[in-house]
């Protein structure tokens, strides 16, 4: 299991206004954020990010739009950065909102530049985008995913054409002459991600043989796990750990009370990240047929649920950190206790290949998220190292 | 009253009633919904025809259709397929955006037009909101807007089976596909409004909190010769809250033609 740091490099002093309007996100007026303040804390994450290279630790990225949960706005920025400042870390960008980017060419192109930049160091996530993400890029929610392929198809053969131009016209994208400069090192094009929730993302991602990546609860991840394995196995071909990613928030002390209580700072991040005005949460189109039926018949007031690893219904809103364990969504403690949590959760989901660290949820110091970054990088990332198939999966 | 037509290969589930001078009518955003009393009300002077459009309830969203224009070349080939002669052609909210669209290419089998609070061009300047952004209000907030009585409006969704709530789903997605951006509008509409040659009547409810009467007042000045006229308490869907205020002066305007 390799461990890819990654933080949203959030804009926490505006928590407590958004929540107390309803809404961190779409509608919550940047009047709420200072830009000094925004500049002081962007370069405070950039140096959290350049500590996990000193400390052997890999470095993933992604992106939001009009929120204070999130300032990164564009990933390919914040990875020419990164990418300058760190030696040996791959660098994923998890990802590209697709279905969003009205020009997936220059998506290409910023990717192979990437790449160049970083000797060789780029992972490359290819997303759906969430729901709210919708509004902000006033993308269409109807047909998004019959756009995202489209995108995701033109983006590999920009990548991996050297003999151009080409030219595309479909459905939703036209060009007359692709033929971008630079290309990318990492041939045909630079290792590609995909997330998800659902076995048929599983099924997608098994069919292309992308890593398939999921966030914050075991419960979701292991169908999704099974189905990518059971295609791959119907395709002709095993899949390894190494195309199972998860993330999950992170909290290690020197004792296990200093573990949990990061943890727990940094899963306020996880108990605000759903506070968003409500019809930016389910725009037409975005979810499946039979979610949305589902939705309208269990009525305008149910929200959201998670459930731990009995079944049980947990609320994201209010959850303990213990509860957070329960559902998978936190591994805490000292780094024996996260180490054995973490080979536990490997044997259950039949082998992760990937854990996307969250490690900074906005509210936590910059100490604290040194002192978390450090001691997970030096006592149990090399550890994880070593984990790989769990025994009974191998013999399935 | 529902049945199947296969017009230029698309799959279109048609309710109809009543006899007299043919209304071709396009429904809202919100769908058909001719369980109203509305229908019938129409069909007591008119043969009313009424499409689902392409993706609502029975209707198929073919993978190649996704523009307003598509469905307006549509409904005319429905038209021709049904051989209406002197047909009222009538849209409201977003079907009266499609049968603009309709009037500005092809007059041909129709005697007059009629609209109802129709969505589809742009009156104001780059930071006016002509029409609501229906999709980023609450529903609740859309009902108050919508309606000048949201409770006649209201629907118990956990109450339907699956199938209708299913049609409701696929119609919402599709209302996106052919309305998302630019929002519910074409913006060179209004330009070729001036094309439209027969007689043209709006209808407006007074409490219609989703385009205003001043919006009303932009198409009746593009429209040669076009009249308007509003309904009280009533909001954006003037057919189905007052009924037989609607009736009434559809009846009155197809006297007239």
């Amino acid at each position: 299991m390799r461990t890819w740091y990654f933080s949203e490099m959030a804009y926490h002093p505006a928590w407590d206004k958004g929540i107390a309007r309803g809404s961190l996100r779409v509608n919550f007026p940047s009047e709420n954020l200072d830009p000094r303040e925004a500049g002081t804390l962007l370069n405070r994450y950039l140096d959290e990010f350049a500590l996990c290279d000193e400390v052997g630790m890999d470095i993933m990225v992604n992106e939001h739009h009009s929120t204070a949960t999130c300032m990164t706005v564009s990933v390919p920025m914040a990875l020419s950065i990164i990418a300058r400042e760190t030696k040996k870390a791959r660098l994923l960008s998890l990802g590209n909102p697709i279905a969003n980017r009205p020009d997936p060419v220059r998506v290409a192109e910023e990717m192979a530049w990437l790449d160049c930049l970083s000797g060789g160091r780029i992972e490359m996530g290819l997303v759906k985008g969430a729901p709210y993400e919708i509004a902000p890029a006033n993308s269409n929610p109807g047909r998004l995913m019959r756009r995202y392929w489209e995108a995701h198809d033109l983006i590999i053969k920009a990548l991996s054409t050297s003999t151009g131009p080409f030219s595309w016209e479909g459905e939703f994208y036209q060009y007359r002459a692709v033929n971008i400069w630079p290309r990318p090192i990492q041939q045909p094009t630079p290792p590609i991600w995909m997330t998800g929730m659902s076995v048929d993302t599983g099924i997608a991602a098994a069919e292309r043989g992308h890593v398939v990546g999921t966030l914050l609860s075991g419960g979701l991840a292991k169908p999704m796990f099974q189905a990518y394995r059971k295609r791959a196995r119907e395709l002709g071909w095993e899949a390894g750990p190494d195309r199972m990613a998860y993330a999950a928030i992170i909290g290690v002390g020197n004792t296990r009370e200093e573990g949990l209580r990061r943890a727990d700072t940094i899963a306020d991040y996880v108990r605000t990240a759903p506070v968003v005005y409500e019809p930016f949460t389910n725009p037409p189109g975005y979810n499946s047929v039979g979610a949305n039926v589902a939705m309208l018949k269990a009525g305008p007031r149910a929200h959201r649920m998670i459930t731990d690893r009995n079944g049980v219904a947990i609320d994201h809103r209010t959850a303990t950190v213990e509860q957070f364990m329960d559902t998978e969504t936190v591994f805490a403690g000292t780094p024996d206790d996260v180490f054995n949590q973490l080979k536990a959760f490997n044997q259950r989901m039949g082998g992760v290949g990937h854990l996307l660290f969250f490690g900074q949820g906005g509210q936590m110091s910059h100490q604290d998220a040194k002192a978390n970054i450090s001691l997970f990088g030096k006592e149990v990332a090399p550890r994880l190292l070593e984990l790989g198939m769990p025994e009974q999966v191998a013999a399935e | 009253m529902s049945r199947n037509v296969t017009v230029s290969g698309v799959k279109l589930e048609i309710e109809e009633k009543g006899q007299g001078r043919p209304i071709l009518f396009l429904h809202p955003g919100e769908g058909l919904q001719a369980g109203r009393s509305w229908f019938d009300k129409l069909a007591e002077s008119h043969r009313v025809i009424a499409p689902h459009h392409p993706g609502f309830d029975g209707s198929v969203l073919p993978d190649w259709m996704g523009t307003v224009d598509d469905l307006a070349y549509l409904y005319l080939d429905l038209a021709a397929e049904l051989k209406l002669e002197n047909a009222v052609l009538a849209g409201a909210c977003f079907g009266g955006w499609v049968a603009a669209e309709m009037a500005v290419r092809n007059t041909n089998r129709f005697a007059g037009l009629l609209l109802a609070a129709p969505l589809g061009i742009k009156a104001g300047g780059v930071l006016d909101r002509d029409i609501t952004d229906m999709h980023a209000i609450s529903r609740a907030e859309f009902m108050r807007r919508a309606w000048a009585d949201p409770s006649k409006g209201e629907i118990d969704y956990t109450k339907l089976p699956d199938t209708e709530l299913a049609g409701i789903v696929r119609g919402r997605e599709t209302l996106a596909i052919f309305g998302w951006k630019p929002y519910m509008h074409n913006p060179r509409l209004k330009r070729w409004l001036h094309r439209i040659d027969i007689p043209t009547h709006l209808i407006w409810g007074e409490q219609d909190g989703i385009v205003s009467t001043a919006y009303g007042e932009a198409w009746k000045a593009e429209i040669p010769g076009a009249t308007m006229e509003t309904i009280p308490n009533a909001g954006h869907y003037p057919h189905w809250e007052q009924p037989d205020g609607f009736a009434s002066r559809t009846l009155a305007f197809t006297a007239r033609l």
